[in-house]
């Protein structure tokens, strides 16, 4: 980032930040606490910077009133940080193993197949991640077909994520025990998941805003979608949730990241609370 | 092992696959199933079919289903439109603060669309519509938004319209509105909340 035109005092005062803050709250869920001020600040002058705008007035009602919503876009982008690893929000999982899939498996009446989608699921970390915590975690897997199944609109990196070479970064989260159990060294420091793990997913590559896509994903109990919808449009934010609403199983979950707020989206899902995480249900057909 | 590996030969066939099997007279009738995935699925068709949209809208006050309408709100404002505007204005009426907020939000989608109207929006003789058309403005991405709540601010009788309008200022206010915000505060000097939101309205425009 280019920060050599950020000026010694601040060009957002306190107020204007107030309101900054409460306006980016409502667009996106993400809050900064006054002490983030710097960090946000040095994104809006860059922002200023690359728009051309003298004041941060100026800047802010480029943001408000566009009606294209690209420059709050781009701006959401310069505040967000996109990386991933083994075990991001890792609460989340554990969420799924402690609450989601021992609700699920209360209601499976006959059925012993639990079927679960991350997307994106870029290089591979979050669908692997989901598969080792299940089977550390979850004292009933042996007792269901789990079915994890994985997309992403990138070609190029589903094809890293079948071949789940890492490198020693991507694994910092994971103890020497797990590393052990599901990777095969490689030359350079890299790190290959389990031939088992990388046979049982299920990649595809697509665009959850293709309704031709979407239809393929049926009866889905569990969708990870997290840090995604972040970077969409409302517009767009809301089709790719309306479409996962129809690939969920009534009662089924999706977890967002977290930075993303269903409620900001659509009021479609009941938010629940499970290990300290707030995941969100599609209501059961009667109450839909 | 517990994993098994996704085989979506197996999947049974989902029949939204055959939506091009249906006409636009079976979507309509459709809408009017008591199932509401049948009512999703026509919704989710009809979106796609700009003379549908009036059938829609109309549609959207009786329709039951959070589900069912959240997906014609979403096709509405995919195909945002002066028709879909014209469908989703007289629902700022309803009773039901679930559809009456729908709209509101669907119509802030429409900027250019809901411009023309805003006028008559704010004219309407009933404070509450004029409330709710405030509240369509205050997420509203258009550079006429700042003078449209000025002109409220300016001249609307009731307190509580020009609340509202004082409310969405805090946000978009530029400082050529804090002379309209001070003669507000005169207007209604015996409103203790109004000179309390009045001070703080111009302490957030003056950015201190």
């Amino acid at each position: 980032m280019d920060l050599t035109h950020l000026p010694a005092e601040s060009v957002v005062s306190d107020q204007e930040f107030a309101k900054f803050c409460e306006f980016f709250y409502r667009k996106t869920g993400i809050m900064f606490d006054p002490k983030k001020k710097y960090f946000a600040e040095r994104r809006i002058v860059e922002r200023m910077n690359r728009t051309g705008c003298a004041t941060f007035r100026e800047y802010f009602a480029t943001v408000r009133f566009e009606s294209t919503g690209e420059e709050m876009q781009r701006l959401v982008n310069q505040m967000t940080v996109n990386e991933t690893y083994f075990f991001r929000e890792d609460y989340q999982m554990k969420a799924l193993v402690q609450g989601i899939l021992p609700d699920l498996a209360r209601r499976q009446s006959g059925e012993s197949r639990i079927r679960l989608w991350s997307v994106p699921c870029s290089s591979g970390e979050e669908p692997y991640s989901i598969a080792i915590h299940i089977l550390e975690n979850w004292i009933d897997a042996d007792r269901y077909d789990i079915e994890i199944m994985a997309s992403d609109i990138d070609s190029a990196i589903l094809a890293d994520a079948a071949a789940g070479i890492y490198g020693e970064r991507a694994l910092q989260r994971l103890s020497p025990a797990l590393i052990k159990k599901y990777f095969t060294a490689q030359k350079d420091r890299a790190f290959q998941i389990s031939a088992d793990l990388r046979g049982s997913i299920d990649f595809s590559r697509g665009n959850v805003m293709d309704p031709l896509f979407m239809r393929r994903f049926r009866n889905i109990d569990v969708i990870f979608c997290r840090n995604m919808l972040i970077y969409f449009d409302d517009t767009s934010r809301r089709e790719a949730i309306e479409a996962m609403y129809d690939c969920l199983s009534p009662g089924g979950y999706i977890c967002l990241g977290h930075s993303e707020s269903m409620s900001r989206i659509s009021s479609l899902f009941r938010p629940r609370k499970y290990a300290d995480s707030i995941i969100y249900q599609k209501p059961f057909e009667s109450e839909a | 092992m517990a994993l098994v590996k996704h085989v979506a030969a197996a999947d049974p066939v989902d029949d939204v696959q055959d939506d091009t099997a249906h006409d636009r007279a079976q979507l309509i009738a459709d809408l009017g199933s008591p199932n509401a995935t049948t009512r999703r699925r026509a919704a989710r068709t009809l979106a796609e079919m700009r003379s549908a949209v009036p059938v829609l809208c109309a549609h959207l006050a009786d329709e039951p289903s959070l589900s069912v309408r959240s997906i014609i709100l979403t096709g509405l404002i995919v195909s945002k439109s002066p028709a879909v505007v014209a469908g989703l204005l007289p629902l700022l009426d309803s009773e039901d603060a679930n559809l009456r907020n729908g709209a509101i939000e669907a119509l802030q989608q429409m900027p250019d669309e809901v411009a023309p109207h805003v006028e008559a929006m704010l004219a309407d003789p009933d404070s509450d519509l004029r409330i709710f058309a405030i509240n369509v403005l205050a997420a509203l991405p258009h550079p006429d938004v700042p003078a449209w709540l000025r002109r409220v601010v300016a001249s609307d009788p009731h307190v509580n319209v020009c609340a509202a309008a004082l409310d969405a200022l805090a946000e978009v206010g530029e400082p050529d509105a804090i002379p309209d915000l001070q003669d507000l505060a005169e207007r209604f000097s015996d409103v203790v909340f109004i000179r309390f939101a009045v001070d703080a309205t111009i302490r957030r425009i003056r950015g201190r």
